[in-house]
């Protein structure tokens, strides 16, 4: 008994130790190591297969687009030097620098022309794919019903790249540097296929590169010295690990395992102030929690049922009480401060007392044809970092509230999501953050042409409709009614439950400098050094 | 226990039926006698009692409900607001959590230890009795089993089946069967070839009645203290998935899942932490002492 005793406690020790003390490998005499909390594991390393925060964070030091981030997030020039725009807006020409990928092959705008038909084609099965449906041509290519050399890009010479649109896109160097944007390396693909970004043969053109992937371990990075700014890069390694305890991550930043961690569980927020000051980096964050319905399951095709639960969320609590980390409750998908967009008009309910809301609930979910007698009975599928473990029990006590029985299940961030994209959920927490500054970038989501990131496979001809009207609206104020117009149904229909909208919540050591808190929480590694380096200002200065 | 369990032909029972007409004491009186005189283990009993009615009746006399989330009372310290033992960061009253925590852990101490019960003490007597190439077989499945990491194969379970509270009832129950049934065997072994069991063999006996009327009875007090440990290492290995997150699923509480999130939070909330592993380890210690002075009192050669 005792000696089992002493079994277990030592199993316990050994797996907290796993969690807690760690070793780090060892970082070569004179180089420059960084190790950072990256929350989850990566999905691939291929731009066009991977859609989470997370991976764009590993594929912003290893491949550079169009456009790149500056240390606040902006875009500045990347592997074009610069672009001009037809006076309708339509035609984009890029001149590309000269650059070329870590093997040294020369980046061209064949590998450009190569990428974005790649993303599109239905081989590829991008979940992202629809972000690009803005290039002329591009969703009937995505649709299987034009050759991919249909689609409107093409290269001009080795280092001239036209681009042709459906429609105006202001946003576009904003979008030219996402993860779908990026080039992939061409001689690569096509000799490897889908293996090209295995690590041990991946090939980049940004300032690292990705050498190894030790599946819930580490990805490690390489600085690339073909790369045409290496100068400038402080950085010779960077460690990714999948921080999914974020509270163990938190500790591991406090003892120096870590340099940061690119999440807090929020309630902790104002006491780590105190306890590790100058570490706590937040910043306001063009992001949204919400709930989405599965509409294939038939309780959720009930528009009443997902409004009743929507209604019964009390977010107040939510983010004023239980996260107090700086979030704001969520009546509407688009978060404020979007660009050029003022906003829908939240649905009614919004402004009434709780108590008013839950009886309100009680009775849509009757009329549906539940009560007492017959519970609505559904399982939340979830994320386990730190945030959502706080706040999906609170949505499972309010929904307890107005008799419904949920389940919570728990899964890894990377996880969940490709469960949600194989609609394998019924109640998904889901988060979406801007992917460019405009209310398009969130209110595509809920199109029926995205695909497997529309969630709950919404489907609303009108809203398909008006989004549509608003890509094609040259005027912005009349854009954004189309847009808001659209926002307001959605809510109105109750297609997504959004919760609260994001803070952005980094834990970052001081002895890290480059690093700046900005709108989009992208932080390209290439501007990080160590305080008192002599590459420090060079680094930070990109 | 009375002594009529024990089956006449053992020399002691055979005394102690002599002896009843001259109101003599038992085996079975004997053990009482000692148990009650070993105070770790009289009070290990009392404190036990204590935490069990707690258990059994107290998330009904609780001021609030386990699950309740109490908007305004978030993060509250004891005392505060009334609650006795303080909130977590939901607002839920810790003491209600507790006794609930409480009961779960110790209904799945209680029905893995009656499942691993079952098991053990038919698969060790059966492979003892019969003996053989079928005890061989028998004991080198047990053999395999062990040499399985029992934490991870409860992991495997749940990660197969999903986890939900029966399943690791009948988990961990599953896995802790085996010492038993060891011990069952050895016992099984040097019982069979006692003169009751060779008369009853003799009689015509088939060997399932010779097992269940003569053996497994005779098997009872190694069992017993036994199973008296085996219910704190049952709540412990719970404890144990649940702060891996593979226990009980929220809201529902056990020590294990209520010592997890306190440990989450203790720099800020050390009361959350506090509490449950004050009466885990309370629980804990009062099984070990009884296990302790049950084995002391029914094996009389070991004083």
């Amino acid at each position: 008994m005792l000696l089992r005793t002493l079994l277990i406690l030592a199993l316990a020790a050994f797996v907290c130790a796993c969690q807690g003390k760690v070793s780090r490998p060892a970082c070569p005499e004179g180089k420059v190591c960084v190790h950072l909390g990256n929350v989850n594991d990566p999905v691939s390393l291929d731009p066009h297969k991977s859609t989470g925060t997370w991976e764009h964070r590993l594929l912003l030091d290893n491949l550079i687009g169009l456009t790149q981030d500056d240390a606040e997030g902006k875009p500045i020039p990347g592997v074009a030097e610069r672009w001009e725009t037809s006076p309708d807006g339509l035609t984009w020409t890029w001149y590309l620098r000269e650059a070329y990928w870590s093997d040294g092959v020369p980046v061209t705008a064949d590998d450009f022309v190569f990428s974005f038909r790649r993303i599109l084609l239905p081989d590829t099965a991008s979940p992202y794919a629809s972000l690009l449906y803005f290039l002329k041509g591009a969703q009937a290519v995505s649709e299987g019903k034009a050759p991919k050399e249909s689609l409107g890009v093409r290269a001009l010479g080795p280092r001239v790249l036209e681009v042709k649109l459906e429609h105006p896109a202001p946003y576009f160097p904003e979008l030219a540097k996402h993860q779908t944007m990026y080039p992939v390396p061409k001689h690569m693909v096509e000799k490897h296929g889908e293996a090209w970004a295995a690590p041990e043969r991946y090939v980049s053109n940004g300032p690292f590169r990705v050498v190894s992937w030790k599946l819930g371990d580490h990805v490690k990075l390489v600085k690339n010295p073909r790369f045409w700014d290496a100068a400038k890069v402080c950085v010779d390694e960077v460690y990714y690990y999948p921080t999914n305890d974020t509270i163990s991550a938190e500790r591991q930043v406090k003892r120096g395992e870590l340099d940061l961690n690119a999440d807090i569980q929020s309630n902790r927020i104002s006491f780590l102030r105190q306890d590790m000051p100058g570490y706590v980096q937040t910043h306001t964050y063009l992001g949204v929690a919400y709930l989405a319905f599965n509409n294939t399951v038939p309780a959720f095709r009930d528009r009443r049922v997902r409004q009743a639960l929507s209604m019964a969320i009390d977010r107040d609590f939510i983010a004023n009480k239980l996260l107090r980390g700086g979030q704001k409750p969520a009546f509407t998908f688009v978060p404020p401060g979007v660009a050029g967009y003022s906003g829908a008009k939240a649905p009614e309910w919004a402004s009434w007392p709780f108590e008013k809301r839950q009886a309100e609930a009680r009775r849509l979910l009757a009329q549906a044809g539940y009560g007492p007698d017959k519970p609505l009975k559904i399982e939340i599928k979830h994320r386990n970092s730190a945030d959502p473990m706080l706040v999906m029990p609170a949505i499972q006590a309010d929904w307890k509230q107005i008799g419904v029985d949920a389940r919570l299940l728990q899964n890894e961030g990377q996880i969940a999501y490709a469960a949600y994209r194989a609609r394998d959920f019924q109640v998904a927490d889901a988060a979406w953050v801007a992917d460019y500054n405009d209310a398009m970038s969130f209110l595509y989501l809920m199109q029926s042409a995205t695909g497997e990131q529309n969630y709950g496979d919404y489907k609303n001809p009108r809203y398909d409709e008006l989004l549509k009207q608003a890509d094609n609206e040259p005027d912005a104020a009349t854009r954004a009614r189309y847009l808001a117009e659209a926002e307001r149904i959605v809510l109105e229909d109750a297609a997504v439950a959004p919760t609260y909208f994001y803070v952005n919540k980094n834990l970052v050591s001081p002895k890290i400098s480059g690093w700046k808190a900005n709108l989009v929480d992208y932080h390209p590694t290439r501007y990080l050094c160590l305080k008192g380096h002599p590459k420090a200002a060079l680094a930070a200065a990109g | 226990m009375s002594a009529s369990i024990l089956v006449p032909g053992s020399r002691k029972g055979a005394d102690s039926m002599q002896a009843a007409a001259v109101k003599g004491r038992s085996l079975w009186d004997d053990a009482r006698r000692r148990l009650l005189r070993n105070k770790m283990a009289v009070t290990g009993m009392v404190v036990l009692a204590i935490l069990v009615v707690l258990a059994v009746v107290g998330p009904y006399l609780a001021p609030y409900a386990y699950d309740a989330v109490n908007k305004n009372d978030v993060w509250m310290g004891p005392g505060q607001n009334g609650h006795l033992l303080g909130t977590d960061s939901l607002g839920r009253d810790q003491l209600a959590r507790l006794l609930m925590g409480l009961r779960v852990s110790l209904a799945i101490g209680l029905v893995a230890t009656v499942v691993s019960l079952i098991i053990g003490v038919a698969w060790g007597a059966v492979a003892g009795f019969v003996g053989g190439r079928v005890d061989e077989a028998m004991m080198r499945f047990v053999d395999v089993l062990y040499s399985l990491p029992f934490i991870f194969f409860v992991i495997l379970l749940m990660v197969t089946f999903g986890s939900n509270i029966i399943l690791i009832f009948v988990a961990i129950g599953a896995v802790e069967w085996l010492t038993m049934s060891r011990i069952v065997r050895g016992q099984t072994l040097t019982l069979k070839h006692k003169e009751f069991v060779e008369a009853a063999r003799a009689m015509g006996l088939g060997r399932g009645a010779i097992i269940a009327r003569h053996i497994v009875p005779n098997l009872l007090g190694p069992v017993v203290v036994y199973v008296t440990l085996t219910i704190p290492a049952v709540i412990l290995a719970e404890s144990f998935l649940s702060f891996l997150g593979l226990g009980v699923q929220p809201p529902m509480a056990s020590l294990g899942t209520l010592i997890a999130n306190g440990a989450q939070d203790m720099e800020l909330a050390p009361w959350l932490l506090v509490f449950p592993s004050l009466v885990m380890v309370v629980t804990l210690m009062s099984f070990n002492f009884i296990g302790d002075g049950l084995r002391d009192a029914i094996d009389p050669k070991d004083r």
